[in-house]
């Protein structure tokens, strides 16, 4: 379960405050829903709450049957373990470990013994097609590689969301659609996949896409009319 | 990961490690000169014949006594002896003569007739000539008759006037003894212009109680310390550790710089890793989470850089020793367990100290600033 109910956020810039997302209410079903807007739109904003990074200043998270909004840092820190995975545009892998340590990272959070985390580790590199590359430090994949990393890490604790905040922004075309192939492939059954882009064309292959504009969601559609 | 993230920044991390090893093991050198001086105190205490020393009152256990005490009150001592159980008084005078250098320095004993090296060292042996330095020569020790080039029969200058020829020299002890010169009392009077003694050595019955006769000896003259071997070493337990805390106090200079060199290093690794860190929080990483992976790289540093400093220590006393060995026939400098052991402690401490604040500070960095995502 992802759910946000009136969802708002207004930052302080010295003297002036900022509304960055006002009145965000949406339930969002399983499968994958895109969020796009111009910049500025509150998309980031939106992802910072629904992962509960931030915390919103009026407003409703609820992700996995907890209230984000109501909790400390380290217990949603702990809810995001359970519930969510992340993917970012710039990758973000721990660069002092191989992909195999980057992908079993969460599952040391999760207290995983080690010789499980590797297992499950490498099962999960076999599955984004890097089993190979499997001890290499990230400054030896490419780009679309790291991505994919990313993505596997991201799966490692099967997670209910999955966050994906412009995954192929940085990548090629090619690279970027093997990327959105497996998110979308991963984005089945009860899993929700919440992939923010600016990229309409991206949008289209999520089964919904939600339209902000000015930190409002301004439309919501079904692919077919994007 | 610990290991992970020193390794990756190798340099930094090296230059930490051995500003922490010299910070630590300059802390072990001084130390070890305290535990060395008591190591050193005990064995030659144990090696000591008679059970009571009596100085002029004020006298230290480190310094030549002055020549202070009145023959009067030798005789003094020699009345009560019957009854308290003084078996022989040995008055003496010493005489330092030398620079800073021990290898250049001369350490004169006087001994009065009817006594010689054994009544102070008993195990004391003639390796050539004779033990007894009377009527008028000198017994030298061994590693002072090697450093000084000393034979049977060569002349030794005390002062302008007087020169005594070696009669004697000692086998090899281990000890003070092998650094110390004999001569006759009168002749080290003579030397130094008095008739008074610098200590009286007092050898008891076997039966006698040794601090009940000192503290009758203190009641019965006044301005005299009659310091049995016990209470010398007690005395010079309380010395040495008042020199300890003065060392240790120096060469926390040393791990204070230590100390802000971890800290530096974690700090600016920290700042470095912000996104990082940010990545963690984001995946579910807690904050103790950070915080521990943060303190550990401290006190791991710390950890690696206390036992190599331990280790240079050791080596660092061990040369220390081999000169002090051949210059005074001591080994001065000791790393005892538990030196290493407080070493290792302080060095920890240290990294702890050095560790929260950076690792605090990690621990609480926002996941979105960290992220960059503002």
């Amino acid at each position: 379960m992802l759910r946000a109910e009136n969802l708002t956020k207004r930052y302080r810039q010295g003297s002036v405050t900022v509304t960055a997302l006002e009145g965000f209410s949406y339930e969002f079903p399983p499968g994958p829903t895109a969020v796009v807007g111009p910049s500025g739109s509150g998309k980031t904003t939106l992802l910072n709450l629904l992962a509960g990074f931030d915390l919103p200043t009026e407003g409703a998270v609820e992700l996995g049957g907890a209230r984000l909004d109501r909790l400390g840092e380290d217990e949603r820190a702990g809810v995001r373990l359970e519930q969510a995975g992340f993917v970012f545009q710039s990758w973000n892998l721990l660069p002092t470990l191989t992909a195999l340590e980057n992908v079993a990272f969460p599952l040391l959070l999760a207290g995983v013994r080690p010789a499980e985390r590797r297992d499950r580790a490498l099962a999960l590199l076999d599955q984004v097609g890097l089993a190979d590359r499997a001890h290499h430090r990230p400054n030896q994949l490419s780009g679309g590689e790291q991505q994919r990393v990313a993505i596997a890490r991201a799966l490692a604790l099967e997670p209910a969301v999955l966050f994906a905040d412009e995954p192929t922004g940085n990548l090629d075309s090619a690279a970027g659609h093997r990327v959105l192939d497996l998110l979308l492939e991963h984005a089945v059954g009860e899993r929700r996949l919440v992939l923010v882009t600016h990229d309409l064309e991206i949008a289209a292959r999520a089964e919904r896409v939600l339209h902000l504009r000015d930190g409002r969601l301004v439309k919501i559609e079904e692919p077919a009319a994007v | 990961m610990v290991g992970r993230n020193l390794t990756a920044r190798f340099t930094r991390s090296l230059f930490t490690w051995l500003g922490i090893a010299v910070a630590t093991a300059s802390m072990v050198l001084f130390l070890s000169f305290g535990e060395g001086l008591r190591q050193a105190l005990v064995s030659e205490m144990g090696n000591f014949g008679p059970q009571i020393r009596v100085v002029a009152e004020g006298t230290d256990v480190f310094s030549p006594p002055q020549p202070e005490l009145p023959p009067e009150m030798l005789e003094q001592i020699r009345a009560m002896a019957p009854e308290l159980g003084i078996r022989k008084i040995i008055p003496s005078v010493m005489l330092v003569r030398g620079g800073f250098d021990p290898a250049t320095s001369f350490f004169f004993h006087g001994l009065p007739e009817g006594a010689d090296p054994r009544d102070f060292y008993p195990p004391a042996k003639a390796a050539a000539g004779r033990l007894d330095p009377h009527p008028d020569g000198a017994v030298v020790g061994a590693k002072k008759a090697e450093l000084s080039k000393l034979t049977l029969g060569k002349p030794l200058r005390l002062s302008r006037e007087v020169t005594v020829p070696v009669v004697g020299i000692l086998e090899p002890a281990s000890g003070l003894v092998d650094s110390l010169i004999f001569v006759p009392l009168k002749t080290l009077q003579q030397v130094l212009g008095t008739k008074n003694y610098g200590v009286f050595m007092i050898l008891l019955d076997p039966d006698a109680k040794v601090e009940e006769v000192a503290q009758k000896l203190e009641a019965a003259i006044p301005g005299i310390d009659a310091q049995s071997t016990n209470e010398a070493l007690k005395f010079a337990e309380r010395s040495l550790r008042i020199g300890d805390l003065i060392r240790f106090g120096i060469s926390l200079v040393a791990l204070v710089v230590g100390g802000l060199l971890v800290a530096n290093t974690v700090m600016m690794s920290v700042y470095e890793r912000t996104r990082e860190f940010g990545v963690m929080r984001a995946i579910g990483a807690r904050r103790r989470f950070i915080f521990g992976l943060v303190l550990s790289e401290a006190l791991f540093l710390a950890l690696a850089g206390g036992l190599a400093g331990v280790l240079a220590g050791v080596l660092g006393s061990a040369a220390i020793n081999a000169y002090t060995r051949e210059a005074v026939g001591l080994a001065l400098s000791a790393v005892t367990p538990r030196l290493a052991l407080f070493s290792m402690a302080v060095a920890l401490v240290l990294g702890l100290v050095a560790g929260l604040l950076p690792a605090r500070g990690a621990s609480r960095i926002p996941v979105t600033e960290a992220l960059g995502r503002i």
